[in-house]
């Protein structure tokens, strides 16, 4: 028995630079109120995303930025309100308008954040990891079944004695790593990874963002790394998109993203990152600068750019580097977000701050002297 | 030359499940100065969490401390009676506890949160907690007017600073925070540990600040411990313990996040290495993989000595009587030239 992929074979030319999901225009709005209400929450509002094959794309921003929802918009476990997913060039929202074949769900596989939550409490791991095995045909015999466990088990640094537990004798670690398994079973193209190390101790994190590195480079499997952790999207992930009110303000190779971090909003997200080997902090003064230019912006440092012209209605994307290995884009700093999230992310942030106009100083200056 | 405010010495907390009890922090000794941030770092189920509610009296059966002391401002806590423990806990020494944004009552406005405190430890008048909560709410940079409101109206951020308002409504001289800007975005959590320390300069209070996150840990305290398997295995200047760690266990721990600065290099899981070696059989689980000889490891962690002035580490040796952990706060800013 064979399952037969999307019809369309792959084209010839630049088959080898065509992402394996292409996200365009993509959005998702949620109804709020009631049946006849007409108000709308806007949680993603026209995203472009790729996920190159082989490649780990990680989507960072803080909690109701929409990342999540493209998440499952992408595993199309919510449907969206507008715009395309090309899978392999053939747009599934238009083939499979209401809910995705299941040869799609079998190239397209999701990772949980919660492992207590994501794996059924009343089923052995041995049963969890075989279901997606039948469902999905990759399997014949109990015996072939029995190789194939013992192998996910490998792949995922378990081991296969585990088989035999029920999720709640597993750490979380591990339980995570049966979820990524559970994943791999079905054999997919892509995984998309929802926050999967959030809940995990953080010495059990690097293991697993090590693990996803691995499934990338031996399998050639691409994957959607969802995060608000921005350290860790900048060691497991290739390019890394920022997520800001449902749409993407800044995105690139991960290392260039970081270090030379344009918007205004990447940098309050970074210069919030706990990191004692800052050099220099922003203080108070800084960082609310940088929230009034996420929300009133006066003026864009790239009205230069010739081939996109700044804009403070459409979300332009000014190209900082085209340089392969070091791409790098932005989105206009004049654009004005039109979302009531923008503002309520940035005012909560405003008032804790509130009243804060003193200089920072620093920590232990109320610490009594050494004793000598 | 005060003495330390909040003296931990040899505590042992063991739970009771079953007939074998879980020795859930064992032989633990650390004192916290007058105004010092101290911080306890480690990953969950190290016991970290159980020292904070056993300094506060709050460990509940099947929880029992079998030996120690706990010794704030020279008075023992464990042997407390009723009312003098009605004393300590808020007034003397108060708590964020780590899901403090659920913390608060639904069905009460923030006001009259705010005012029981005032009302039943200080026994005001309801005038007069109704002024001092406005005071309250304002010094954490909310306006007076939130006080008619019910916690779901406030953001996860305003519910946390309602909490910490509340904790230092009566000054108290240690605040106990334990994870308390775990849930929050890091913009957010970025202010409020701002206001903190805005706050403890201000009020010259001590912290004892328990997270798993240790770049925020190192930033905000003087000094740290590091806990592993219910024990500190390492204590000193947090500058001084992150750039230089001397445990292999935090080594481990400070080498299992990745930096936002310069080059990718590849990581090691801790509990990889630990794996790897053949899984936690007895003993601490990580003598297996301990990159140094630490053959007496095998069946217990060792107690701290002393490895430089005021850098607490624990390794095994002869010479050296152990003793509490140093009552000197070293403050984080001369800590990492020494």
């Amino acid at each position: 028995m064979t399952l037969a992929p999307p019809t369309t074979a792959a084209p010839a030319a630049g088959a080898a630079a065509e992402p394996v999901v292409r996200v365009r225009g993509l959005v998702k709005e949620f109804r709020l109120g009631g049946l006849f209400s007409r108000n709308h929450l806007r949680a993603v509002a026209g995203v472009d995303l790729d996920l190159p094959r082989g490649s780990i794309v990680a989507l960072v921003g803080e909690s109701g930025s929409g990342k999540s929802t493209i998440a499952r918009c992408l595993a199309r476990l919510e449907q969206p309100t507008a715009g395309s997913v090309a899978f392999d060039g053939v747009d599934v929202l238009r083939t499979e308008r209401r809910r995705a074949s299941r040869a799609y769900r079998r190239r397209v596989q999701m990772v949980f954040q919660d492992p207590f939550g994501s794996l059924n409490p009343a089923h052995r791991v041995e049963h969890v990891l075989r279901r997606p095995l039948e469902i999905h045909g990759h399997t014949t015999s109990a015996r072939e079944t029995r190789a194939r466990l013992v192998q996910l088990m490998d792949a995922v640094g378990l081991d296969p004695a585990l088989l035999d537990r029920y999720p709640h004798e597993l750490s979380g670690g591990q339980r995570q790593r049966v979820g990524v398994a559970r994943a791999l079973a079905a054999e997919p193209d892509v995984i998309l990874a929802d926050e999967p190390t959030s809940m995990l101790d953080v010495s059990v994190r690097v293991g697993l963002l090590n693990l996803l590195r691995r499934l990338r480079d031996e399998r050639g499997i691409a994957m959607l790394y969802i995060t608000h952790d921005l350290a860790s999207a900048r060691y497991v992930a290739d390019t890394t998109n920022v997520m800001f009110a449902g749409e993407l303000v800044e995105g690139g190779e991960s290392l260039t993203l970081m270090d030379e971090a344009d918007h205004p909003y990447t940098r309050l997200l970074l210069s919030a990152v706990p990191d004692p080997r800052r050099v220099t902090a922003l203080d108070a003064d800084q960082r609310r600068e940088l929230r009034e230019q996420v929300l009133h912006p006066t003026d864009c440092p790239h009205g230069d750019d010739s081939q996109n012209a700044c804009s403070d209605k459409d979300p332009v994307h000014h190209w900082l580097s085209r340089e392969p290995g070091r791409e790098h884009w932005v989105r206009c700093h004049r654009y004005t977000p039109a979302s009531p999230i923008a503002t309520r992310v940035i005012a909560e942030a405003a008032s804790a701050a509130g009243g804060d106009d003193s200089e920072p100083t620093p920590t232990a200056t109320n610490a009594a002297p050494p004793r000598t | 030359m005060s003495a330390p405010l909040l003296e931990v010495e040899n505590l042992t907390v063991e739970y009771a499940v079953g007939d074998r009890p879980v020795v859930a922090v064992r032989d633990v000794s650390f004192a916290i100065g007058e105004g010092e941030v101290f911080g306890l770092a480690g990953e969950s189920g190290c016991g970290k969490s159980t020292i904070a509610m056993a300094v506060l009296r709050l460990l509940k059966e099947p929880a029992r401390v079998t030996s120690g002391s706990i010794r704030f401002a020279g008075e023992d806590v464990l042997g407390m009676g009723e009312a003098a423990l009605r004393r300590y806990r808020w007034r003397r020494a108060a708590m964020v506890f780590q899901s403090a944004m659920n913390s608060l009552n639904p069905v009460l406005t923030i006001g009259e949160q705010l005012g029981d405190v005032f009302t039943t430890h200080e026994g005001a008048t309801r005038r007069e907690a109704r002024t001092r909560s406005a005071e309250l709410l304002e010094l954490v940079g909310i306006d007076a007017s939130r006080l008619r409101s019910y916690p779901h109206q406030l953001s996860g951020g305003m519910r946390q600073r309602v909490v910490i308002a509340m904790a230092s409504a009566l000054r108290p001289a240690l605040l106990v925070m334990d994870e308390p800007t775990t849930a929050l975005d890091v913009v957010v959590q970025q202010e409020i540990m701002a206001q903190i320390q805005r706050l403890q300069r201000e009020r010259g209070f001590s912290v004892l600040f328990i997270t798993h996150d240790m770049s925020l840990m190192v930033e905000l305290s003087d000094r740290i411990a590091v806990m592993y398997a219910g024990r500190v295995v390492e204590l000193g200047a947090a500058g001084r313990v992150f750039d230089q760690p001397e445990h292999p266990y935090t080594k481990s721990l400070m080498s299992a996040f990745p930096p936002l600065h310069g080059p990718r290099v590849e990581l090691v899981g801790l509990a990889d290495r630990v794996r790897a070696a053949g899984g936690m059989s007895d003993g601490c689980g990580f003598h297996l993989v301990c990159p140094s000889d630490r053959s007496d490891c095998s069946t217990s962690i060792p107690d701290l000595r002393e490895f430089e002035s005021g850098h607490w580490v624990a390794r095994s040796g002869s010479t050296g009587a152990v003793r509490a952990a140093t009552t000197t706060p070293v403050p984080a800013t001369n800590g990492a030239g020494q």
